[in-house]
C-alpha cells in the first residue's frame, strides 16, 4: 500500500509536492484552508519575468492534481499535529484526523498589511494602493483612481514592509523589485501617456531575466527610476498623492504630486509558523519564518526525518524556487518511506 | 603640472588616504546604529529642518564617514532635534543620538 | 556662670556637632543668597502667609513621619520613620529628662545626650522606660535597615542603592550609634542600676558575668566609643547622603513659598540634589530598569553622580524622562527639571544651533480663530491629522493649520536634550507666528508640543489646549454629538500629558462618551511610558522595541478591542507591539 504524506497548504508549492510524490508512488493528501487550490497565486495577474498568467500556471497544476486522482481536503483548517516517530497526525478544525507517515509544511507567507505604514496613508487615502490591489485591477484590465479615470501618474514605492527594523520585518522580501519593474511595465502598457516613478533603494535582479527586463523597463518603457525611499504621503484636495521623499542621487529633498501611488508590499511570515515552531520543535528565524535544518541539502529538511517545509514557510522566494523546493523535499520523502526496501 | 588643461580637479576628490577616521570612529562608538544606514534618504525626505535649508542627514552621515568634517559643521547645526527622522528611518537609527555625538565631537 | 560640666570623652561628639552645624548652614545660606532675584521676592512676598504653616506642618509629616513613604512601602516606612522619628523623641525626651533634672534649659547639648553617664543616680520617674523605649524603637528600624542594606528584595524593594566611600563611612557610623549607646546604658546600669526594661535588664546581665572592675573600664570606653560615633556622623554627614535629613526641611519652606527648579538651574537645584534621601524608591518604577537596560542611570544615582560631581552624558543623557519616579519620589524632587538642567551644563560648549533659516519659512495666509498644531510626529500620524480635520468640519470650527502654514518645530525634544538655546528659537519663532495669525485658541495633537507652550511659550491671548481637552469641551457643549457604543477601549496615558501636563480626565470623559473604558492596571500618574520617548537619546530601536512590547502586554490583558492614547509618539510606539489596535483618541471619535 503506497505511503500516506500530508501536505498542509494548497498553493503552487504544496500542489507540485503533491504531483511529485503521486508520482514517485506515495499517497498524498493536500490540506487546503480556502475553497481552491492555488494559493496567493489566484490573486495575481501575470507572473514575471515572462509574463504568464498565473491563472494558466494554476489551471495545469490543478488539472494534473485532478488527473492523478491525488486526494485534496479544501477549506480544511489545522487545529492540531502530533509528531511521535515515524507517525504524524494532523487534527482538523471540523474534527477529522488523519495520519501519514511523512509531512510537508507549504502554508506560505502573508502579505505586509500596509495600513501598518501609517505615514504612506494605506487605508486612509483612497488613491494609496498596494501591489496586490493593483494586480486586481490588472486582472480586470483597467487601472484607474478612485475617481473611476485612469490615472495621469503612478508612483510606486518599493521595499514596503520589506527591509524595515522598525516592524519587524529586516528581511528583503525578494519579489518586489522585480514585481515593481513588471507593474510598471504593464501600467505603461495600458496608459501609453502615464508618467511613471518608481522609488527604490536598490534595484535587486538577481534572476535570470530581470535585468534584462529592468532595462526595458528604462529603455522602452521610459519609467523614471528615482533612487530615494518616500517617507511619508498627505492627499491634495482632489485626492492626488504629494509624496516627499528624497532624490539620494541629488542629495536633495523632493516632493511629487501623482494621481496614483502603489505600494510594494512585502512577504511577512505567516501567524501559523509559530504554531509548527512550538508543535514540531522547528526553529523561527528573526523575521519569523520556518528555518530549514541547512541551506544547502537539507534546506527542506526538519529534525524530524519525515517532516519538511517547503517555500515561502521558510523565506520569501519566487514561484519557481517554491516549485524546486517541492520537488527537493518530495525526493527526500520518497527517499526516506523507501529506506528500508532499499536496504533489502 | 598640467600640460593638457584637464584632468582631476584634486581637491574635487575624497581622498580617503588623507582623511582621518577618527571623529566618524568616535560617533560610530557612541551610536553604533549608525553602520546600518543605507542610503535610503527617508530621514531627509521627513526632516522638518531639511526642505526649509541644505541640512541634509544621509549626506552628513556620508561626509562622516568619509572624514571630511570641515563640511559638517555648518550643516549639524540646523537640526531641530525633532526625532521625525528617527520614527522613519527603515533601520531603526537613533539619528538623534549621531546628532548630539557629531555635535559634541566637532565641538572639541 | 553657666555649668559647662565638660570631660574629655565628649570632646569628638562637640567637634562633630560644630562640623556639622558650620558646614550645613554655610551651604545652606550660600545657596539661599544666590537665588534668582525673582524667587527671593517669592520668599518675601509668601514667607508671611498660611504658606509657612502648611510648611511647617509638612516638615512634621515628611522629615518626621515620613508619610510619603508609608502610601509607597509601608516596611520601608517603619525604617526611615523609626530612625528619624526615634531620633527625634529621643533628643526632645531627654532634653525634657535633663531640664527637670537639673532645673534648667540652658544645659550644654551633651549633658542631655550623655546624662546617665554624667547623673546615674538621678531617676526621674517614666524617662527611664520611656527613653528605652524610644531606643528600642530606634533598633527595630536600625534592624531592617541593616536587614535591607543585605536583602533588598525581602522589603518589598527589588534594588537597593549602592554606595560611595563617604556614605558607608556615615553608614557604618550611624549604624553603631544606637546599638553602642545601649551597650554603654546597659554598663552603666550595671554599675548603677540607671536603668529601665531594656538597658536595666542588660545591665543585670552583665553585672552577672563582668567583675566590677571590667564594667567600670569597659563603661568607660563605651561612653567614649559613643561620642566617636556620634563625633564621626555628625562630621560626616554635611558631606554624604545624610545631609538630605536637615536638606528636606529648607526645600518644603521654599517650596511652599512657590520656588521650583529651573531647567537653566539655579541653586535650589542644588538643595533639592541635596535633599534626596537615596531611598531608593525611585529605581523600581523606572522601566530602564525593569527591562534590564540600565541599572545605573536612575535619579537616585543620576543624583548621587551629580553631588560626587562624576557626571557623565552616559549617565544623563539614559533616562526617558518619564516621570514615574518624579511622581513617586517622597522628597518631591523635580528630577526631570534636574535632568534637563543637567544635560544643559554638558552640552553648554558645543557649537551653537543656528536657526536664523527660520525667516522665509512662514508661508501663512488667513486667519482663523483657532490654531491646529499637529506637531513633527503628528505629521507622520495621518490618521490623527484626517480625525482632527473631520472633527473641526463637524463642530463648523474656522482652523488655521500651523504645521502647513510655516510652523516648525515647538522645542521641547531640544529642551529635554539640554539645548536650551536651540528651544528658545523656536519658542521665539512659533510665537511670533501664533502672534500674527491672532489665534485665540491653539489646538495640539501632541502632549510633548502642549508641555512646552503651557510653560515656555509666553501666550497671554491664546488658550493652549489639547486635543483631549478640546473634544472633551466640544462633546461637552453638544457642538460634538457622539453616542455610547459597546465597544471595549483602553487608555495609555502618554507621560508628557498625564504627570507632566496632569491632563488625565478629559481623555476619559470622551471615551466613556463613544464606548466602555476598561483601564490597565497601571494608570494615570502611575501609567507606563511608551518606551519610545525623546526624553531618552540613548536607547536603541530594538530596547525601544522592547519597553513598548512589555507596556503592550498589560493593554492587551484588559481585553480591550482598542487601544487608545493621545500622542503620536505613543501611538507609533505602541503600534509596533499591539496586538489591539492602537488608536488616537481623535480617530475614536469615528470608530464604526
Amino acid at each position: 500500500m503506497a505511503k500516506r504524506v500530508i501536505i498542509i497548504g494548497g498553493g503552487v508549492a504544496g500542489m507540485q509536492a503533491a504531483i511529485t510524490l503521486k508520482k514517485l508512488g506515495c499517497s498524498p493528501l493536500l490540506i487546503e484552508k480556502s475553497v481552491e487550490l492555488g494559493g496567493k497565486l489566484n490573486h495575481w495577474d501575470r507572473l514575471f519575468p515572462s509574463g504568464m498568467k498565473a491563472k494558466e500556471l494554476i489551471q495545469n497544476m490543478v488539472d494534473e492534481i485532478a488527473s492523478l486522482n491525488i486526494k485534496i481536503m479544501l477549506c480544511s483548517e489545522i487545529s492540531e499535529i502530533r509528531h511521535e516517530g515515524e507517525r504524524v497526525e494532523v487534527g482538523l478544525t471540523d474534527g477529522n484526523a488523519f495520519e501519514g507517515e511523512a509531512l510537508v509544511i507549504a502554508t506560505g507567507f502573508e502579505l505586509f498589511n500596509a495600513s501598518v505604514k501609517e505615514e504612506y496613508g494605506y487605508g486612509i487615502y483612497e488613491n494609496v494602493i498596494t501591489s496586490a490591489d493593483l494586480e486586481a485591477m490588472f486582472s480586470e484590465g483597467t487601472v484607474s483612481t478612485s475617481t473611476g479615470l485612469p490615472p495621469r501618474s503612478v508612483a510606486f514605492l518599493h521595499c514596503v514592509g520589506s527591509r524595515d527594523l522598525q516592524i519587524g520585518q529586516p528581511h528583503c522580501s525578494k519579489v518586489c523589485c522585480i514585481t515593481g519593474v513588471k507593474q510598471a511595465i504593464e501600467i505603461r502598457e495600458l496608459l501609453p501617456e502615464c508618467q511613471i516613478y518608481n522609488f527604490y533603494m536598490d534595484m535587486r535582479m538577481f534572476g535570470s531575466g530581470y535585468e534584462e527586463l529592468y532595462k526595458k523597463a528604462q529603455e522602452t518603457f521610459r519609467i523614471n527610476f528615482i533612487r530615494g525611499r518616500i517617507s511619508e504621503a498627505s492627499e491634495t484636495a482632489d485626492r492626488q498623492i504629494r509624496i516627499k521623499a528624497e532624490d539620494t542621487l541629488l542629495g536633495r529633498p523632493l516632493k511629487l504630486t501623482v494621481d496614483l501611488l502603489v505600494l510594494m508590499i512585502g512577504k511577512r511570515a505567516a501567524v501559523c509558523n509559530k504554531t509548527f515552531a512550538d508543535n514540531l520543535d522547528i526553529p523561527l528565524n528573526e523575521s519569523g519564518f520556518l528555518q530549514a535544518k541547512d541551506d544547502f541539502y537539507n534546506n527542506t529538511a526538519t529534525r524530524h526525518d519525515n517532516v519538511f517545509i517547503i517555500g515561502t514557510s521558510l523565506a520569501p522566494k519566487t514561484v519557481g524556487e517554491a516549485l524546486n523546493d517541492a520537488s527537493m523535499a518530495s525526493t527526500r520523502i520518497y527517499d526516506y518511506l523507501t529506506r528500508n526496501e532499499r536496504q533489502l | 603640472m598640467n600640460k593638457w588643461g584637464f584632468g582631476i580637479n584634486e581637491k574635487r576628490s575624497i581622498d580617503l588616504d588623507k582623511n582621518s577616521p577618527d571623529i566618524a570612529d568616535r560617533v560610530l562608538r557612541d551610536e553604533p546604529s549608525l553602520r546600518l544606514c543605507i542610503g535610503c534618504g527617508g530621514c531627509t525626505a521627513t526632516c522638518s529642518a531639511g526642505n526649509l535649508t541644505r541640512f541634509n542627514f544621509r549626506r552628513v552621515h556620508h561626509l562622516l564617514r568619509r572624514g571630511e568634517y570641515a563640511a559638517l559643521s555648518g550643516e549639524i547645526d540646523k537640526c531641530m532635534l525633532c526625532g521625525k527622522c528617527t520614527l522613519v528611518c527603515p533601520r531603526g537609527i537613533n539619528t538623534r543620538n549621531v546628532v548630539l555625538s557629531i555635535r559634541k565631537h566637532l565641538s572639541v | 556662670m553657666m555649668n559647662l560640666y565638660f570631660e574629655p570623652f565628649i570632646i569628638p561628639f562637640c567637634i562633630g556637632v560644630v562640623v556639622l552645624f558650620g558646614v550645613m548652614w554655610t551651604k545652606f545660606i550660600s545657596w539661599i543668597s544666590r537665588l534668582p532675584k525673582t524667587d527671593k521676592r517669592l520668599i518675601l512676598k509668601n514667607a508671611v502667609s498660611s504658606a509657612t504653616f502648611a510648611a511647617l506642618w509638612e516638615v512634621i509629616r515628611e522629615c518626621l513621619l515620613h508619610m510619603r513613604i508609608r502610601r509607597v512601602n509601608l516596611r520601608l516606612w517603619y525604617m526611615h520613620m523609626s530612625l528619624a522619628f526615634g531620633w527625634f523623641l529621643l533628643i526632645v525626651v531627654g532634653r525634657i529628662e535633663g531640664g527637670i533634672a537639673l532645673g534648667s534649659l540652658m544645659n550644654p547639648p551633651y549633658v542631655d545626650v550623655f546624662f546617665r553617664k554624667y547623673f546615674p543616680y538621678i531617676h526621674i520617674p517614666g524617662f527611664g522606660f520611656l527613653m528605652d523605649l524610644i531606643l528600642l524603637f530606634i533598633l527595630s528600624g536600625l534592624g531592617l535597615a541593616v536587614y535591607k542594606r543585605f536583602n533588598s528584595r525581602k522589603l518589598g524593594m527589588k534594588r537597593t542603592t549602592r554606595l560611595k566611600r563617604t556614605d558607608r563611612v556615615a553608614l557604618i557610623s550611624l549604624w553603631c550609634i544606637f546599638p553602642v549607646r545601649l551597650l554603654a546604658e546597659s554598663f552603666n546600669s550595671a554599675l548603677f542600676e540607671s536603668g529601665s526594661f531594656l538597658t536595666g535588664s542588660l545591665g543585670d546581665l552583665f553585672a552577672l558575668i563582668f567583675p566590677t572592675i571590667a564594667l567600670y573600664y569597659i563603661n568607660n570606653l563605651l561612653w567614649w566609643c559613643y561620642s566617636v560615633v556620634l563625633g564621626t556622623f555628625f562630621i560626616m554627614l554635611p558631606f554624604s547622603r545624610y545631609l538630605h535629613i536637615f536638606a528636606e526641611i529648607p526645600l518644603i519652606f521654599l517650596r511652599a513659598y512657590g520656588i521650583r527648579a529651573k531647567a537653566n538651574p539655579t541653586t535650589f537645584s542644588k538643595l533639592q540634589i541635596a535633599a534626596c534621601s537615596r531611598c531608593g524608591i525611585c529605581i523600581d518604577p523606572c522601566q530602564l530598569a525593569q527591562n534590564n537596560l540600565t541599572n545605573n542611570t536612575q535619579s537616585v544615582y543620576f543624583l548621587r553622580n551629580i553631588r560626587d560631581k562624576e557626571q557623565s552624558p552616559d549617565i544623563t543623557d539614559h533616562c526617558l524622562l518619564c516621570g514615574r519616579c518624579e511622581q513617586i519620589c517622597p522628597v518631591g524632587i523635580e528630577l526631570n527639571t534636574i535632568r534637563i538642567s543637567s544635560r544643559h551644563l554638558q552640552r553648554a560648549g558645543e557649537i551653537r544651533f543656528d536657526y536664523s533659516y527660520f525667516r522665509g519659512t512662514d508661508l501663512s495666509a488667513g486667519e482663523g480663530k483657532v490654531g491646529y498644531f499637529a506637531g513633527c510626529m503628528g505629521q507622520l500620524s495621518p490618521k490623527t491629522a484626517a480625525a482632527m480635520k473631520r472633527i473641526f468640519q463637524e463642530s463648523e470650527t474656522d482652523v488655521w493649520y500651523a504645521d502647513s502654514e510655516g510652523s516648525v518645530c515647538c522645542g521641547r525634544p531640544q529642551k529635554m536634550a539640554g539645548n536650551l538655546d536651540a528651544a528658545r528659537q523656536m519658542t521665539e519663532y512659533n510665537t511670533s507666528l501664533f502672534e500674527k495669525h491672532g489665534i485665540r485658541t491653539l489646538v495640539t495633537s501632541c502632549p510633548i508640543c502642549l508641555k512646552t507652550f503651557r510653560e515656555d511659550y509666553r501666550l497671554p491671548d491664546i488658550e493652549v489646549l489639547h486635543h483631549s481637552e478640546y473634544i472633551a469641551r466640544l462633546l461637552e457643549t453638544g457642538r460634538l454629538k457622539r453616542n455610547p457604543s459597546s465597544k471595549i477601549l483602553t487608555y495609555h496615558d502618554p507621560c508628557e500629558l498625564g504627570r507632566g501636563s496632569g491632563i488625565y480626565d478629559d481623555p476619559r470623559k470622551v471615551i466613556s462618551r463613544i464606548g466602555i473604558l476598561k483601564e490597565a492596571p497601571d494608570n494615570r500618574e502611575h501609567s507606563l511610558c511608551c518606551g519610545s520617548s525623546l526624553g531618552n537619546t540613548r536607547l536603541s530601536t530594538p530596547q525601544k522595541i522592547q519597553i513598548a512590547k512589555s507596556v503592550t502586554d498589560t493593554y492587551e490583558k484588559t481585553g480591550a478591542e482598542y487601544l487608545v492614547t493621545s500622542c503620536p509618539l505613543c501611538k507609533k510606539a505602541l503600534g509596533r507591539t499591539s496586538r489591539i489596535q492602537v488608536i488616537d483618541l481623535s480617530e475614536a471619535l469615528f470608530l464604526e
